[in-house]
């Protein structure tokens, strides 16, 4: 096969990949969860977002007080270590809370979904419920889309109360800044509609990305073990990608004075 | 199709990979029978229930079900179709997370607003008829290959559907659950008046409980008949298959270039 050959298979395969993708997003994004779907929603939000927790959570901590160290080495230089709480705060709700968390969730939740539904895939438990008359789409798909789509925003904002609790610890009582110039300079410059909101904005783009990636992965993997081991690093891959490439993008369209 | 009949397959094309499966295959599943689909490994028997499912869809061709013609059903058209269906995996493709009670319990619970201790008798009555009433709390990891297809058998039986189709149900069984199940999809078709397509290349087991058989070979029916005319067949690509000869008009080996040519050509391996 011919260089030129090859590329344009290559680009074909990954055009009808993305085509068959938008078609699966569609499908289940109509299948809202009914009252019987709440129960199966409400066990994803379990094991996409509760279960994912506790990395956010640590990783919130330990990303919060390195901030701080690194802001009050370079900050005390000009005798600005007051502006730390500020320091902290914008960088966690703009830029590090959404897409550390994004990046976890894609390792974690992400990676699990894929796995989870290649597998049922694999053992025929998805043709078994078509089989019953029981879409799968509605049935699995749906509910773990819509779990990872709410449950990022929601992980986001606890890495970056976490964060700021981290950034506290390090610089106020382990560093002696001052603890009212720490949240005063936070309250005074942090903006509820640019800071915090843009970063939910960001968080929320990232989850339906990175969930969408994962169970269309897991869904649409060639069922073998080998397949499932692709189809799972795939997600991973393009959903960190994904994560840097958009925040880069909504950076931009959000911060960027053109 | 007249109304004995349940499933028609009117000339139907299907290829995977550019590879022929069927080439204009027909036949005719009458209703309250046990039909037989048999034929060598690799000849798409299981390919050819996941069509009549609507699982695949044909290059061309038809099948119908009743008056539906299966692949001309919108996708909630399709899945109302299929709550009168039941199919026994070759795997038994238990929902891993469910137990074996909540297994047999899941179509009941999706399709029906029965109150919760008719699903619990409903299901005990299932889980008896295949001999697992006492397994109802196992989980399906916990079970064997044979108390799988058994508890799956169950599961495809809960609704009574219309028609049920067995992919491979004998294979791997010990002879005990052999003979078990052998009654079973008998009793279950004397009993109940389903229809059942059975999907085999057990010889002994298949033609004796099957009514009528079809032979699939090279993408075509080979041959159907009753089980006594199959066994009488004088084509001798029937017949090799029907007595389990182990070379003949049907070949044993994949194609390939001559034996004595492949192994004295100079090695592949560098």
């Amino acid at each position: 096969m011919s260089p030129l050959t090859s590329l344009g298979r290559k680009t074909l395969n990954t055009l009808e990949s993305l085509g068959r993708s938008a078609i699966f997003l569609a499908q289940a994004l109509f299948h809202l969860p009914r009252i019987e779907g709440a129960r199966l929603w409400l066990r994803q939000m379990y094991f996409v977002g509760v279960m994912s927790l506790p990395i956010v959570a640590v990783s919130g901590l330990f990303i919060g007080m390195v901030i701080a160290l690194q802001g009050y080495l370079v900050l005390s230089g000009f005798g600005a270590d007051e502006a730390l709480g500020q320091m902290v705060a914008l960088s966690l709700l703009r830029e590090l809370a959404p897409v550390v968390t994004a990046l976890l969730f894609a390792g974690r939740a992400g990676s699990a979904l894929t796995a989870e539904i290649g597998l049922m895939k694999a053992t025929e438990q998805l043709s078994s419920m078509e089989m019953i008359g029981v879409d799968p789409l509605r049935r699995v798909i749906s509910p773990r889309l819509w779990a990872g789509f709410l449950s990022m925003p929601i992980l986001t904002v606890f890495f970056s109360v976490i964060g700021i609790a981290g950034g506290y610890l390090v610089g106020v009582d382990w560093l002696g800044v001052d603890q009212g110039s720490f949240w005063g300079n936070m309250q005074g410059s942090v903006v509820f509609m640019d800071d915090v909101m843009n970063g939910m904005l960001k968080s929320v783009v990232f989850g339906v990305v990175v969930t969408w990636i994962a169970v269309f992965q897991g869904y649409d993997l060639i069922p073998t073990s080998e397949g499932i081991s692709r189809a799972t690093t795939r997600t991973v891959v393009f959903g960190s990608l994904a994560v840097l490439g958009l925040d880069f993008i909504l950076t931009a369209l959000m911060f960027g004075e053109f | 199709m007249s109304d004995s009949t349940l499933v028609s397959v009117e000339n139907l094309h299907f290829s995977r990979a550019g590879r022929p499966i069927f080439s204009g295959v027909d036949l005719e599943i009458p209703k309250g029978r046990i039909t037989a689909i048999m034929g060598p490994s690799g000849t798409g028997k299981t390919t050819l229930l996941k069509l009549i499912a609507g699982q695949l869809t044909p290059d061309s061709g038809s099948v119908h079900v009743g008056k539906d013609n299966v692949h001309r059903l919108s996708r909630q058209a399709l899945f109302r179709m299929r709550r009168r269906m039941g199919m026994l995996f070759q795997s038994g493709a238990l929902f891993s997370d469910l137990s074996v009670f909540e297994n047999v319990a899941f179509p009941l619970r999706v399709h029906t607003d029965l109150p919760e201790h008719m699903i619990r008798d409903l299901v005990l009555i299932k889980l008896q008829a295949v001999g697992l009433r006492g397994a109802r709390d196992l989980m399906p990891a916990e079970l064997s290959g044979g108390m799988t297809r058994r508890v799956a058998l169950a599961r495809a039986i809960a609704l009574d559907p219309d028609l049920i189709m067995y992919d491979e149900p004998f294979v791997g069984q010990d002879p005990i659950s052999m003979g078990v199940l052998v009654t079973l999809i008998r009793r279950l078709n004397s009993a109940f008046n389903m229809t059942a397509i059975v999907v085999s290349h057990d010889i002994k087991e298949t033609l004796s409980i099957a009514d009528h058989v079809y032979v699939i070979a090279d993408g075509r029916v080979m041959a159907s008949g009753s089980p006594a005319s199959l066994r009488e067949a004088q084509d001798p690509r029937v017949s090799q298959f029907i007595q389990g000869q182990p070379d003949g008009p049907v070949p044993f080996h994949y194609p390939s270039k001559n034996f004595y040519e492949d192994i004295l050509a100079p090695s592949e391996v560098s």
